[in-house]
C-alpha cells in the first residue's frame, strides 16, 4: 500500500479519478445525476489543490490534480516547502482525511466544512459540485497508508 | 389530483385572514391553511416591512417547540399512513432536518454583519432555526421512531435519507458563510450568501416543501403535530423570506452593480439543480414532478419580480428548466 500524499499515490489517484466511479457506485444512484456529472467534466479544465493542514508533523502537504477538457492530466504532492498554484486550493485535516478513507461521505464533509475552500471562486467552484463530490469519494476509495 | 394544485392565483388577502396567520397561537394554528400561509409570506413583499418591525412580529409569534404533542402523530405513521407514504415522507422530511441544522449553524456570521437592526433581527432567525432543528429532532425521535442520545446522532441516523445533491445549495450555503467569516461586511460576500440563503433555500425550496407536505397532511387528515409545528415554522419562514428579500432590495438599492452578484449565485443554484440522484415518490403524497416544478418556478418567479430583480435571458432559460429538489431550512 502506498503512502498518503507520497508521489506513488498521486499517481494512483490520478488514474482512479481519471477512470470515474465504479459500476457498484455507479448503480446506486439515478443516471441522469451521472450525466450531469459527465456533462460538466466534458469541459473541465480547472485543477484542485486538496491538502492536508499537517501531515503528522511534516507540515500541510497538497495533492495537485489537474484537469483538461475532462482528462485528468496531472498529478503532484506539494509540501510547505514548494509553490502552490490551482484554481481550487482546499485543506482538511489529517482526521478528515483518515476518515475519508474509512468510508465517511465526502458530501457530509464538504456541509460540515471539515474540508475547506481556502482559495478560489466559491460560486464557480459550485458549478461542478457533484462531479468534485464523486471524484473525492473516489480518492477515498484508493488504498493509502497514514502517517 | 388537484388541477394546477400550486400554482393558485396570489388573492387579496382578507383582514380575518392575515389576523388569523398572524395571531394563532401554537394550539390554535391547525386551523389555518399553509397556503394562506404562503400568501401571507408574499403579501408584503412590495413594501417589505422594516428589521425591527420583523423583530417585534417574532416576540408575538414565536412559539414552544417542547408544547407539541406528537402522541396522535406515532399513531397515523405506524397505524393509517402506507410504507410508500412513510418513505416518501422522510426522504422530503430528511432534507428538512439536516437542512435546518445547516441553517442555523451558518447564520450567525451573517449576523457579524449589517446594521444594528439588521444583528437584532438576526438574533431571532437564529434562534427560530435551532428550534427548527429541535422540531425535527423530535419529530424524527418520537413519531419516525429514530434512536440517537445527542442531536447529532439522530441527525446521523436520517442522513442515509438524504439526496446525494443536498450538498449543493447546503454546501455552497457553508461555504460562503466561510467566505463571509474573512470579512463579515463585505456586501457582496453578503449578497451571494443571501442569495443562497434567503432567495433559494428559504424563498423557493422550504416553502415548496412545506406546501407539499402541510397540504399532504391536511388532505389526509395526519399528523396533526407535525401540521401544527410546521405551519408555525412556515410563518417564521415569512418572517425569514421578507427579512432577506429586503436585504437583497436595499443592497441592490444602494449599488446597482450588486445584481451580477445575484445573477452569479443563481446560475450556480440553477446550474447544479439540474442533477438528481434519486427518485422521491412525490406520487405517494398527492403530488407530480411537473406540479413541483411548477410551484418552485412560481415561488422563485414571485419573490424576484416583487423585490424588483430582473434577470437577463440566459437565467429566465435556465429557471423555466427548474427540477424538482426537495429539502429545506
Ligand atoms: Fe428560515
Ligand atoms: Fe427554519
Amino acid at each position: 500500500m502506498t503512502g498518503l500524499f507520497t508521489s506513488e499515490w498521486a499517481e494512483q489517484v490520478r488514474a482512479a479519478v481519471d477512470q470515474g466511479p465504479a459500476e457498484d457506485v455507479r448503480a446506486g444512484k439515478l443516471p441522469s445525476y451521472w450525466q450531469w456529472i459527465e456533462n460538466v467534466r466534458a469541459v473541465y479544465s480547472s485543477s484542485w489543490a486538496l491538502g492536508v493542514r499537517d501531515l503528522a508533523g511534516a507540515g500541510p502537504h497538497y495533492l495537485r490534480l489537474g484537469w483538461k477538457d475532462g482528462i485528468c492530466a496531472e498529478a503532484s504532492i506539494t509540501g510547505p516547502d514548494d509553490p502552490l498554484q490551482a484554481t481550487y486550493v482546499l485543506a482538511a485535516d489529517l482526521a478528515t482525511w483518515r476518515d475519508l478513507l474509512g468510508g465517511e461521505d465526502p458530501g457530509r464533509i464538504v456541509m460540515y466544512r471539515r474540508l475547506r475552500l481556502e482559495e478560489g471562486d466559491v460560486v464557480r467552484f459550485f458549478r461542478g459540485i457533484y462531479f468534485f463530490v464523486e471524484s473525492i469519494a473516489v480518492i477515498g476509495r484508493v488504498p493509502a497508508r497514514l502517517p | 389530483m388537484f388541477p394546477g394544485k400550486g400554482v393558485r392565483p396570489m388573492a387579496e388577502m382578507s383582514r380575518e385572514k392575515i389576523a388569523a396567520v398572524e395571531e394563532s397561537a401554537l394550539d390554535q394554528i391547525h386551523d389555518i391553511d399553509i397556503d394562506d400561509v404562503i400568501d401571507y409570506v408574499h403579501k408584503d413583499l412590495k413594501r417589505l416591512p422594516g428589521y425591527m418591525d420583523l423583530y417585534r412580529r417574532y416576540l408575538r409569534q414565536r412559539w414552544d417547540v417542547y408544547d407539541l404533542d406528537f402522541a396522535q402523530d406515532a399513531r397515523d405513521w405506524t397505524e393509517r399512513m402506507t410504507q410508500e407514504e412513510r418513505d416518501a415522507f422522510v426522504a422530503i422530511s430528511s432534507g428538512f432536518h439536516h437542512g435546518e441544522r445547516q441553517v442555523e449553524v451558518e447564520l450567525p456570521v451573517f449576523m457579524l454583519g449589517g446594521s444594528e437592526e439588521s444583528r437584532i433581527y438576526m438574533s431571532s432567525q437564529i434562534e427560530d432555526e435551532a428550534r427548527h432543528t429541535v422540531f425535527f429532532d423530535r419529530f424524527y425521535r418520537e413519531v419516525v421512531g429514530l434512536p440517537g442520545e445527542s442531536v447529532q446522532e439522530v441527525l446521523d441516523a436520517s442522513f442515509e435519507h438524504v439526496s446525494e445533491t443536498f450538498v449543493g445549495p447546503f454546501g455552497l450555503l457553508a461555504y460562503q458563510a466561510d467566505e463571509l467569516r474573512a470579512d463579515p461586511d463585505d456586501l457582496a460576500a453578503r449578497v451571494r450568501y443571501g442569495t443562497t440563503y434567503f432567495l433559494w433555500i428559504e424563498g423557493v425550496l422550504a416553502l415548496s416543501v412545506m406546501k407539499i407536505t402541510l397540504s399532504y397532511c391536511r388532505d389526509r387528515g395526519f399528523l396533526p403535530g407535525y401540521y401544527a409545528g410546521f405551519t408555525a415554522t412556515c410563518r417564521d419562514e415569512a418572517r425569514h423570506v421578507q427579512f432577506g428579500m429586503r436585504f437583497l432590495r436595499e443592497a441592490v438599492q444602494s449599488d446597482p452593480r450588486l445584481l451580477s452578484q445575484i445573477h452569479e449565485t443563481l446560475r450556480t443554484i440553477l446550474a447544479i439543480n439540474g442533477a438528481t440522484s434519486r427518485r422521491v415518490m412525490l406520487e405517494a403524497l398527492g403530488w407530480s414532478a411537473e406540479e413541483v416544478r411548477r410551484l418552485m418556478i412560481r415561488q422563485l418567479t414571485m419573490k424576484l419580480t416583487d423585490v424588483g430583480i430582473g434577470l437577463p435571458p440566459d437565467l429566465q432559460r435556465m429557471i423555466a428548466g427548474i427540477q424538482p429538489e426537495l429539502a429545506g431550512g
